[in-house]
Parts: C-alpha cells; sequence; structure tokens
C-alpha cells in the first residue's frame, strides 16, 4: 500500500465479454475518500467497469491498483479481501439465507469471527429494518431492503473502496434519500466511492467527479459543476444535426 | 408384518448405500454443476483398495481409513483439478463426457494396478457381518447392516450439522447460489467449492466400502448399479436436497427389496427390479429443479458457447462435409489470400478447403490399401471400424447436430443385430433384408425412447437414455427371442443372388456402401431445411418452437433415423462377427460410445469415421498384451478426457483447424512476402464495440 496513492486507479482499461468487446482504453482514478461517478446510457460500459475493477471480469488489456496495488488478474476474493465492496447491479444478496447469514458469511471472512458482533451492530444500527428481519431469508425482503442489505455489508467496517452499481434503481424517493445518507456516511469514515448511476442529478450531489463513458470510451472527466451542463450530449453523442 | 419387514430390513442397507451415493452426487451437482457420474467409479477403486488391503493382511480399521479418507478424497480432488474446473460453466455434454470417462476407466485403471481382484469375502466396516446382534419385531439385525445403517446415519448426522451450524457450511449454501457473489464477500469459492468435492468424495467412498460386503466379491458391475440407484434418488431429490436424497436412497432400497420379495420370481421380477430406476427417472426427471434461485451474476459471464462458438463451428454445409473446414479466421485469411470470388474453378475451390482434399486423398488411399495389401487380421480391424463408424455417424446425427446426448445407442446397434440375427437364422430371411428390418426396428425403438423423453434435454436426457441402456440390457436382451442371454445369436454374413460377400474384401466393400449411404443420409439432413431446424433446436428448443419449428416431431424423427443407422450398423458388425452377445451392445459400450465419439469429434462426419477407425484399431492393439492390461483402452479413454477438456471440438476438427489454418498463412506468405509474420490478423478495430469482434 502506497501512501497518497489513488484509492482506484484504472489505466488503459480494455474487456470483452467472449467476442464482444465492451470496454476501450477506460483510464481514471478515485482518490481516497473521494467520490466518483460513473455516469452513461445504456449498454456504455458502467457495470463491466465497476465488474472489471472488483475482479468479476477479466481484464484484456490494462491496469488496475487498489491503494497503488496492481491487482489486474487477482481473484475476486482477493481483491475484496483487500478492502474493496461491490454492491452489484440488480439483486446482490443470497436469497436462501437469512438477513443475519449474508451479514455473518461476509463480517466473518473480512473481519474474523472477533469482529462480526460489532460489525452486525453497525449494521443493524443504520438500517434499523433490517434488524427487525434479521431471521427472515432474504429472498423475501422488499426490492429496497434488499438493496439496504447489499449496503449494510458495506457498512459493518468500512472499506476503502466502495462499488455501487445503480443503488437507486427501483426505489421510492424516500429510501433513496436512506440509502444515498448511508454512503455519506461511509464516505466521512474514509472510503472512497464508485458510483455507477443511471439517475445522474442524485450522484451528482454527491460526487466530486464525473467520469462520463460513451460505447466502451470515457469521453469526459472532471468536476460535477463543469460538466452537468452539458452532461446530455456526453452522454448520447452529439446529435444527428 | 414380520413377512413384509423380513423383506423391508435388508433392503434397508441398499437404501444406506443408495442414499451416500445420491447425497454425493447432489452435493457436488450443488456445489460445482457437475454431475460427476465417475463417483460410481471412486466407490469402486475406494471399495477395492479397502478390501485388497484387508487381503494383504492390514487392520480394518486402517484399511477404512485409507480408503474413505485418504484415497477417496485424493481421487477426487485430482480429477476437480485436472477435469472438471474447467468445465464448470460448459455445455452439459462437454461436462458430462470427462465423467463418463473416468466412470469407465478408473476401475480399469485400479484392476491394472492392484493386479487381480481379491478372492476373500469382504468384511463389514466393523462389527462381525454374519452375527445377529438384535431383533426388531422378530427380524433379525445382523453386524452386516447394523455396521452400515450406523455408519450412515453418523455421517449423514456429521453432513447436516456441518452444512446448518457452521461457517464453511455457510460458505457451501451460499456457493450453491452464486459463486460470484461469495467471492465478492472476500471469499475463495473455488476452496469452498473444491471442500464440497471432497466430502462428496468421502460419502462415494465410503458407499464403496459398505457396499462391498453386501456381495460375495468385489465386482465392478455392482457399483455401476450401485450408481444408476444412486443416480434414481439424486433425481428424487430433485438434484439440490440433501434430505430428500437421503429419503429417496432409503425408499428405493426397501421398495427394490420388497418388490424382489413379493414378485414371483422369473423375468418379471429379475427385470422388473433392475428397470426401477428406469422408471423413477421417468417419473421425477421432467420436476427438474424447481424453485431454483438463479445465479444473479450470471451476467458476468460472455453467452454460452453454444450460441457464439457453435453457430462458427457447426456451419451447415461445410462442417458436416468430410473432414470439415473450422476455423473462420482461416477461412478469412485464405479468402483474402486467394482473393476468392463467389464463382471458381475446382482446383481453386481444392486450394481453398485443403482438409477436404487431405481427407479424402487419405480416405481413397485406406480403401485402396484395405483391398490390395492389407493383411487378413487388420483388414477384419477395418471392417469392424466401418462397421462402428456407421454407429459412430448415427451419434454424429443424434448428439453433434441435435444436441441430444444418448447414452442408450450401443442399445439401438443390438437391437438391430440381435432383430436380424433372429429373423436370418429361425425364419430364413435373406441377411441383408433382415439387416434393414433390424434397422427398422431400432428406428421403433429410437422412437419409443424419444416418446417418454420429449421434456428432456442435457443432462436429464442423458440419465434417461442411460437408465433405457440399462434396461434393455436387463429386460430385453436377456430373452431368448432376442439376444438369448450369455449364448447370444448367430447371424452369417449375406450374399445377393450370386454375389456374396464372405470373404473378407468383398465385406468390406458391403460395409465401406453401407457407411457411405448412412453418412450421405446424415450429410443430407445436414445440409437441407430440416439441418437448419436441428441446428435451431440445439440452441434452444423454446426459441425454435416459437418461430414455428414442430420440435416433438423433430425430436422424434432424428431419434428414429439415428437409431435406425446405429441399428443397421449393429447388424453389419454382427454379420461381420458371426454372432453377437448382449455384452458386444451393453450399456457399457453407450458410454466408450459417446466418450469416444466426442474426443475424436462429434462436429462432422468425417470425425464419426476416424472415431469408428481408432475405436477398433486400439482395441485390437491392445489385445496383443497380456491380459492384465485388458482395460488399458478404457484407461487410454479416460485419459483422453484430459485433452477433450481443452478442445471440445474434438481431435479431429481440432487438427483440421489448425491445419486450414497453417495451410492459409503459407498460402499467404506466398501470395504477400512477410505477411503471415508481422501482420497476422489485421481486424477492424474501428467500432466493434457493440458487435461481434472476430478475434
Ligand atoms: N454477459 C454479457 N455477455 C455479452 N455482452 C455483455 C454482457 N454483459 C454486458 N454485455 C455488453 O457489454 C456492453 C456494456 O454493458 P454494461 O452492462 O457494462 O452496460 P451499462 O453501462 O452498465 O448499462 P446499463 O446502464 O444498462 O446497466 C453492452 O453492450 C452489453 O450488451
Ligand atoms: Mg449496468
Amino acid at each position: 500500500m502506497t501512501a497518497g496513492a489513488p484509492a482506484l486507479d484504472v489505466d488503459g482499461l480494455s474487456a470483452s465479454y467472449g467476442h464482444l468487446r465492451a470496454l476501450f482504453d477506460v483510464s481514471f482514478s478515485v482518490d481516497p475518500g473521494a467520490a466518483v461517478a460513473l455516469v452513461g446510457a445504456n449498454g456504455a460500459g458502467k457495470s463491466t467497469v465497476a465488474r472489471v475493477v472488483t475482479g468479476l471480469v477479466p481484464a484484456g488489456a490494462g491496469r488496475v491498483r487498489i491503494g497503488g496495488t496492481d491487482v489486474t488478474g487477482r481473484h475476486a476474493w482477493e481483491i475484496a479481501r483487500r478492502g474493496v465492496t461491490h454492491v452489484t447491479e440488480g439483486r446482490s444478496v443470497f436469497s436462501s439465507l437469512t438477513v443475519e447469514e449474508n451479514l455473518v458469511l461476509t463480517f466473518r471472512a473480512t473481519l474474523g469471527r472477533a469482529g462480526v458482533g460489532a460489525a452486525l451492530e453497525r449494521s443493524f444500527a443504520a438500517f434499523p429494518r433490517l434488524g427487525e428481519r434479521r431471521g427472515q431469508s432474504a429472498g423475501t425482503l422488499s426490492g429496497g431492503e434488499q438493496r439496504m442489505l447489499a449496503l449494510a455489508r458495506a457498512l459493518g467496517s468500512p472499506p476503502k473502496l466502495l462499488v455501487v452499481d445503480e443503488l437507486s434503481f427501483g426505489l421510492a424517493p424516500v429510501v433513496v434519500e436512506q440509502v444515498y445518507a448511508a454512503l455519506d456516511r461511509v464516505r466521512d469514515e474514509g472510503c472512497a466511492l464508485l458510483l455507477v448511476e443511471q439517475h445522474v442529478d442524485r450522484a451528482l450531489r454527491l460526487a466530486d467527479r464525473v467520469v462520463v463513458l460513451r460505447k466502451g470510451r470515457v469521453v469526459a472527466d472532471g468536476p460535477p459543476a463543469e460538466l452537468a451542463p452539458k452532461l446530455d450530449e456526453l452522454v448520447l453523442g452529439p446529435g444527428p444535426g | 408384518m414380520t413377512e413384509l419387514l423380513g423383506y423391508a430390513i435388508p433392503g434397508i442397507p441398499f437404501g444406506c448405500v443408495f442414499a451416500l451415493m445420491a447425497i454425493g452426487l447432489v452435493l457436488t451437482y450443488t456445489t460445482s454443476g457437475v454431475f460427476n457420474l465417475a463417483f460410481g467409479a471412486q466407490a469402486f477403486v475406494s471399495g477395492l483398495a479397502f478390501v485388497s488391503l484387508i487381503s494383504d493382511g492390514w487392520p480394518r480399521w486402517a484399511a477404512a481409513l485409507l480408503a474413505i479418507v485418504v484415497l477417496g478424497p485424493a481421487v477426487g480432488l485430482a480429477l476437480d483439478r485436472l477435469l472438471f474446473r474447467r468445465v464448470r460453466t460448459a455445455s452439459p455434454i462437454v461436462k458430462l463426457v470427462p465423467s463418463l470417462g473416468l466412470l469407465i476407466a478408473l476401475p480399469q485403471l485400479a484392476l491394472i494396478i492392484a493386479g487381480s481382484v481379491p478372492t476373500i469375502a469382504p468384511p463389514a466396516l466393523f462389527l462381525d457381518a454374519q452375527r445377529v446382534y438384535a431383533h426388531v419385531l422378530g427380524v433379525p439385525v445382523s453386524g452386516l447392516e447394523l455396521s452400515i445403517m450406523v455408519a450412515t446415519a453418523a455421517v449423514v448426522a456429521l453432513l447436516l450439522v456441518l452444512a446448518r451450524a457452521t461457517p464453511l457450511g455457510l460458505q457451501m449454501r451460499a456457493v450453491v447460489e452464486s459463486p460470484r457473489l461469495v467471492e465478492l464477500s472476500g471469499i475463495n469459492a473455488g476452496r469452498v467449492g473444491a471442500t464440497a468435492w471432497v466430502i462428496s468424495s468421502c460419502f462415494a467412498g465410503l458407499a464403496g466400502v459398505l457396499l462391498a460386503p453386501l456381495y460375495s466379491q468385489i465386482d465392478p458391475q455392482n457399483y455401476t448399479v450401485l450408481l444408476v440407484w444412486g443416480i434414481a434418488a439424486a433425481v428424487i431429490a430433485r438434484f439440490e436436497s440433501i434430505p430428500l436424497a437421503l429419503g429417496g436412497g432409503l425408499a428405493l432400497g426397501i421398495g427394490q427389496q420388497v418388490l424382489a420379495g413379493y414378485l414371483p420370481p422369473g423375468v418379471i421380477a429379475s427385470g422388473l427390479r433392475p428397470s426401477l430406476p428406469f422408471i423413477v427417472l421417468l417419473v421425477f426427471l421432467p420436476f427438474g429443479r424447481r424453485n431454483r434461485i438463479e445465479d444473479p451474476l450470471a451476467g458476468c459471464d460472455p453467452p454460452p458457447s453454444t450460441m457464439v462458438e457453435d453457430a462458427r463451428r457447426y456451419r451447415p454445409a461445410s462442417a458436416l462435409a468430410v473432414g470439415a473446414d473450422v476455423g473462420t479466421r482461416a477461412v478469412g485469411l485464405w479468402h483474402r489470400a486467394l482473393g476468392a470470388g463467389p464463382s471458381e474453378s475446382l482446383a481453386a475451390r481444392a486450394v481453398r478447403r485443403p482438409t477436404t482434399v487431405v481427407a479424402w486423398t487419405l480416405a481413397a488411399l485406406a480403401v485402396l490399401s484395405a483391398l490390395t495389401w492389407v493383411p487378413a487380421d487388420w483388414l477384419l480391424t477395418m471392417t469392424q471400424g466401418l462397421a462402428f463408424g456407421t454407429v459412430f455417424v448415427s451419434l454424429t446425427l443424434l448428439t453433434g447436430m441435435s444436441g441430444q446426448i444418448s447414452l442408450c445407442q450401443a442399445s439401438f446397434a443390438g437391437l438391430g443385430g440381435f432383430v436380424a440375427g433372429q429373423l436370418a437364422t429361425q425364419m430364413g430371411w435373406p441377411v441383408l433384408v433382415a439387416g434393414v428390418a433390424g434397422g427398422a426396428l431400432a428406428a421403433l425403438l429410437g422412437v419409443i425412447v424419444a416418446l417418454p423423453t420429449l421434456r428432456l434435454a442435457g443432462l436429464p436426457l442423458a440419465l434417461a437414455t442411460l437408465a433405457f441402456a440399462l434396461l434393455a440390457d436387463n429386460v430385453l436382451f436377456p430373452v431368448s427371442w432376442l439376444g438369448d442371454g450369455a449364448s447370444g445369436v448367430r447371424l452369417p454374413r449375406p450374399s445377393i443372388g450370386p454375389v456374396r460377400f464372405a470373404a473378407a474384401r468383398p465385406f468390406f466393400i458391403l460395409a465401406l456402401v453401407l457407411l457411405v449411404v448412412s453418412a450421405g443420409v446424415v450429410k443430407r439432413i445436414g445440409d437441407g431445411t430440416t439441418g437448419r431446424y436441428l441446428f435451431a433446436m440445439r440452441g434452444s428448443e423454446t426459441a425454435a418452437s416459437s418461430v414455428g419449428i414442430d420440435v416433438r416431431k423433430l425430436r422424434i424423427g432424428v431419434f428414429a433415423i439415428s437409431a435406425g443407422i446405429a441399428g443397421v450398423g449393429g447388424a453389419l458388425y454382427g454379420s461381420l462377427q458371426g454372432s453377437l452377445v448382449p455384452e458386444d451392445f451393453n450399456y457399457e459400450i453407450s458410454l466408450v460410445l459417446l466418450v469416444v465419439a466426442a474426443i475424436v469429434g462429434l462436429g462432422s462426419i468425417g470425425g464419426a469415421v476416424v472415431a469408428g477407425l481408432v475405436y477398433t484399431t486400439l482395441q485390437r492393439a491392445v489385445a496383443t498384451l497380456p491380459t492384465r492390461y485388458a482395460g488399458l483402452v478404457a484407461v487410454l479413454f479416460g485419459l483422453a478426457t484430459l485433452s477433450y477438456t481443452r478442445h471440445p471440438e474434438g481431435i479431429v476438427d481440432f487438427l483440421a483447424g489448425r491445419f486450414s489454418e497453417l495451410w492459409a498463412r503459407l498460402l499467404g506468405a506466398l501470395r504477400t512476402p512477410g505477411y503471415g509474420r508481422d501482420a497476422p490478423a489485421p481486424e477492424p478495430e474501428a467500432e466493434p464495440a457493440h458487435g461481434v469482434a472476430r478475434p
């Protein structure tokens, strides 16, 4: 771990699914404790970036560094052990396990047996609703509660980097505020954030920087204030006219 | 009541071993996606080791320890590392073939290593097998039964505690749902899977050791029976529930003994008992895994290879030609090298399709040699190769082109042979006519197999056809008017009017003609509209039927034609040999056929022909070795699955692809100097982002 190194550094990344190339030479970085929003149209490659960063999809070329350490080609579990939590797009919990088992699974692996109790308490304090349903199987939770549970994995002990993909998808506005408040708190504890969002406005309020992807390439990278006015054009590409 | 108990209690030990087997199968299937049929072989290896060590004078506990907790997991772990780990996300057939190869190879390898089967009566795991320790409602319970029940109860309880009350159990339950999500929690899912694999290997080993004393001598045959009952119990458990696997195994064990007790002796009883697994499979398989939870992270995988790779590999017209030219990359390269246009001379086509030319040249040379200088014994081997080539062609149609995994192809071939033999010898029909009639009846049998399995695909279909093959072995072939048990049937060589095929060379020509005709039929089907329908069905039956293809009719038809071709091949083989016994076409041969076909190449007719020749030539070569090495062919096939996991397209297509590529590079180098070396594939990488980019 190099002092002063970015929490996440993505350098010249490309990735493919079989014969389908999804990313081309993507580079950006996230400073420690900073929040970066990754925006783009459907299919732009946002989730793919998140998956390559956390080791779910192999990088075809380029490097991924976490806190200065090269993790390209590492297994997802090794990257997770380095303090990276990934809340994936869609369902990101084990339906067949209970709420508590979902959390224990993560905490035991990352914090060891001794840390589990305290971490559980912190998670349930952040989302009391989960505490009430701790014995219920996660598959029977509502969509919003499942998102909370997925996020709660990061709350037990704040990771160095939290990657969140479409956190607010399908959530009621009140719940959106609740989960974003949780994100704020994690960030205050020094965790860097990589946020993938369709709902750009909400993400921009939190983010220090915005990276815009189009068809698998980075087309803009800068502070929200600077990019916000022309974001539509950046995301969708130059119009026909 | 006492009578019922008197039958039921001896059934419990059988039920216990079936249950252990089923639990092992379910555990690996849920945690790694592989249905490991090789557990049958692993059980045999452990059982053999246990009895061999004891007959060498080892104490019972040491032998048990070594066989169950050392050898069992060691074999399992090695197989996982070398083979199964590579195929976890592959298509059903790619997952199945390695386990089938091992199921055949491992027992033979163990027998070669052991040298001989120990002759002592296998002892129980603990206690005195013969002594009666207790009476339940007047029914005596022997030490054998008691030891099996206690051991099973203990390990099942241990497993349940492990699954419910330990971190490892939690991790295993999570891996069942999504290995990737487990990894995101910082847990090495591969290690969890390997642990599950070790545990289930212990279960298989224990089942093997416990089964041994239930028979007077250790015999691989009994372990296949164990495997089949275990499969039936795993199917009852819907491949997922360990308690149901336990219950199912027990129910089957007790059920089969009770049935055997109450039914009158004779064909019904001896036939009904072995067919029970088949009936169970047919009843329970359609239920599948009921409310199976999808892996939420399945979206990280590239699209399944059946859709992308196969679309390139199984080009209907060209790939089914003898010596298919695979490798679109190579096609592209030589197209460019030649500047080939749409219309071209024969010579240009020959240059463009180098493998076709080479394949036909080799084939012509082989035929010429066979007709001139090849000595009689090798000519026989070649003719046998042609007969089996016909059977392999039937697999190309059914499994290669249509994606229906058949583990009863030898049964079709056997039926064809037996019917032909009976008609020729009992009714005096001309042999050729009898052979055609045999093929027709085999086709009918194909329809009979296809009908109840219409809703099955992939692994369930493979299991159902395997159960059917066992049914045929136990019920159909032993009857006197068909296979006639051990004595078998005679089938003379045919003649048409004055032309007699009794001599070796005329018969070779006859076999060649029949092979070419069946290959032609399959090729026509593959090239025509039906071939495209089959290809669509192979990708997805639902999708195929949604565009108006009658999938049911197609499946029944393809089963019938394939079984018919196999039947003709069986008759041809029988006529060549002069007689047939049921062992020539038992279920084991069916497994070998599929394994060999897959290893050599299911994707092309050329592959089928080569498979036939390889199959018989290897057997002949091994026949010259001392008898101890009789199982060497099986071991070789098992080893070949190592290459198969790397090249599932099969050796023939792999070599053909390599060859065309080399050829294209050579041509390219000749045309444009330096081209082949420094600019291998100038792919337009401009914007293939959201389209298919060829590598
Ligand atoms: N498993 C897969 N197999 C093949 N192609 C895929 C796969 N997953 C994604 N893709 C393709 O990769 C490209 C990028 O997908 P990705 O999921 O990263 O987009 P995204 O920006 O997250 O879109 P969305 O906003 O809709 O979630 C898309 O063209 C998509 O079709
Ligand atoms: Mg996405």
